[in-house]
């Protein structure tokens, strides 16, 4: 008897997951460039320079870890049939390159975007490199690399490079959605450098996994991570009592955390120091919320200055 | 860095003692878990609670309210792996596997089903040890007690079905229902543990204190002894070197815990030398 009903109860599973297997794999041939992106930054930026010229998805699911993931048969389909792939390094997306080798498709482009940006070393000290080396030199460098809004422009031209040569007809609208891009791009700097430029502290504390260097860097911010680049490491005892001196020391009322990851470290370090939590944003991904109301890469970017200014005790102009 | 001054942090002082807690219980539950062959069961209800967390989220329950969904999952896995060993003539670490690999894959296919989360899953699951609150310190204490009261109360009971099944049936004791306790308890104490300070350190405190003091102890009250002093000074030990050398403390406790077991390994030889091979 109860055989019989395991063997019905497994059936049923089996009945609803190739059920939604079918649903799910039913990939409509839409008509015009196919575009795949890994990242959320690269998602927002090709959608912007497609218009609606091509169709521009994004690889990774809302809130997952870009480290971690692993795509589906479907998404790898659907890269093999795309006619453009857009990734920024193996250190961020150590899988992309391995897919991209297994798919012999002749008429897949894929764009490594972040081939011409300055990568910057964690410590803090820029390095400047050709696009020869394809990032062979970047262990140890942060791969943050749109949270500098100059980079953010360089991955726009090279992601702008892959439409026009993958769509030459469409190439006038692409080169015109792109410059008003970078044009926007321009502007988002100019505020945060005026907005930034009137704080009383310049001392940038974070809680978390180092991320927000290319930020610090850019804004002449000081920047304090918890913790190094891998979101693997664990802070030592030594490093959280020293970071708790540092926001007593600099007088700060607010220490930054990172959203989509667990706040727990930062609440105890903040519980401790005494000072409240505000949340930045590094934008390599974005929550099912938010993908779901279409924010976009300038949303999640005004967030943060709002967050910055209240945190760093900046003067509103 | 001055060790006083360092015990004067709130967290190192919680770090310290919710980890003496966890540590006295995991070490306690241990001895029976491995004499029962059910030593990977740390490891196996983590996948489940991963697994069931993904369900969680699926319904929308955040934080805290995902309890509400996780925990009977996870208990009813716990029962899942007793009824297989007993009913299904798998031995303890193959029941375990199979429950461990349907939560892991039902948690994977879920993800991918649900189309993502508002968080990342993963950083949400582990807690660290230098991040406890103290509202779970207290949780770590009811635990505690809660193992300890069922430690006084089925003493015989837990004595008897730890060597043999068979045996504490024929005279007289309702195994079954002292086999579910020691599960639910266990489940109880993994899902609640693992959220304060990660599986790692739950899954090590689980098996190496109960290793250790079953290379040293001639009775079973003396290795429950050994086993809870093990667990409990090489957390204390693990955080203070782990202070001192500037090194992550979950890890080094593991570290210090298998120094433990090995130094009993080597002890037994010179105290049993007859017994040693």
């Amino acid at each position: 008897m109860n055989i019989r009903i395991c063997v019905v109860v497994i059936c049923i599973v089996f009945c609803a997951l190739s059920l939604v297997g079918c649903k799910r794999a039913e990939v409509k041939p839409a008509a015009g460039l196919q575009v795949v992106t890994t990242l959320f930054p690269l998602y927002d930026f090709a959608r912007t320079i497609a218009g609606d010229k091509a169709q521009v998805t994004m690889l990774l699911p809302p809130g997952v870890e870009p480290h971690t993931f692993e795509p589906k048969p479907e998404e790898v389909i659907r890269i093999s049939r795309a006619g453009l792939f857009i990734y920024t390094s193996r250190y961020m997306e150590p899988w992309a390159e391995k897919i991209v080798s297994g798919i012999d498709s002749t008429a897949l482009r894929v764009i490594n975007a972040g081939e011409k940006v300055s990568y910057r070393a964690v410590a803090g000290k820029d390095v400047h490199e050709g696009g020869k080396e394809h990032g062979n030199d970047r262990k140890g460098m942060d791969p943050h690399i749109w949270l500098d809004f100059t980079n953010a422009s360089l991955i726009v031209d090279a992601i702008l490079d892959g439409f026009v040569a993958a769509d030459p007809g469409n190439s006038a609208l692409y080169r015109q959605n792109a410059e008003t891009l970078k044009a926007r791009l321009a502007a988002l700097d100019q505020r945060y450098r005026s907005s930034l430029s009137t704080c009383s502290t310049r001392k940038l504390l974070h809680g978390g996994h180092y991320t927000f260097g290319y930020l610090a860097g850019r804004y002449n911010l000081d920047y304090h991570a918890l913790s190094g680049i891998s979101s693997d490491s664990e802070p030592s005892a030594e490093r959280m009592i020293a970071l708790i001196r540092e926001i007593k020391s600099s007088g700060t009322t607010y220490l930054f955390a990172e959203e989509l990851l667990s706040p727990r470290l930062t609440e105890t370090l903040a519980q401790e120091a005494g000072v409240g939590i505000l949340m930045l944003h590094g934008a390599h991904n974005v929550s099912r919320d938010d993908l779901s109301r279409n924010v976009s890469f300038f949303d999640l970017m005004e967030r943060n200055l709002e967050q910055l200014q209240k945190g760093l005790s900046c003067r509103p102009k | 860095m001055n060790l006083l001054e360092i015990l004067s942090y709130g967290f190192i002082q919680r770090a310290l003692l919710a980890g003496t807690l966890i540590a006295l219980l995991c070490s306690v539950l241990g001895v029976f878990l491995v004499l029962r062959r059910l030593s990977l069961i740390g490891d196996g209800l983590a996948h489940v609670t991963f697994g069931s967390t993904a369900i969680a989220l699926a319904l929308k329950f955040y934080s805290v309210m995902s309890l509400l969904v996780t925990m009977p999952i996870v208990l009813l896995a716990s029962l899942g792996i007793l009824k297989l060993t007993e009913k299904g003539r798998l031995s303890g670490d193959a029941a375990i596997g199979l429950v461990s690999a349907l939560g892991i894959s039902a948690g994977i296919i879920l993800a991918s089903v649900g189309g993502g989360y508002n968080v990342d899953l993963l950083s949400y699951l582990f807690g660290n040890i230098l991040s406890i609150r103290s509202e779970e310190v207290v949780i770590a204490a009811l635990l505690c007690l809660g193992v300890m009261l069922m430690l006084t109360l089925y003493y015989h009971e837990l004595f008897a079905i730890s060597f043999s099944d068979e045996l504490a049936k024929v005279s007289g004791i309702h195994t079954s229902f002292i086999n579910s306790i020691l599960v639910l308890l266990t489940a109880l104490s993994v899902v609640l543990a693992m959220k304060l300070v990660g599986i790692m350190l739950i899954s090590s405190l689980l098996i190496v204190p109960a290793a250790g003091a079953l290379q040293l102890a001639r009775g079973f009250k003396v290795c429950i002894m050994l086993a809870a002093i093990q667990g409990c000074s090489s957390v204390i030990i693990g955080i203070i070197i782990s202070i001192m050398a500037n090194l992550p403390a979950s890890a080094t406790i593991v570290l210090v815990n298998l120094l433990f077991f090995a130094a009993a390994c080597i002890i037994r030889r010179f105290i049993y030398p007859a017994h040693s091979n």
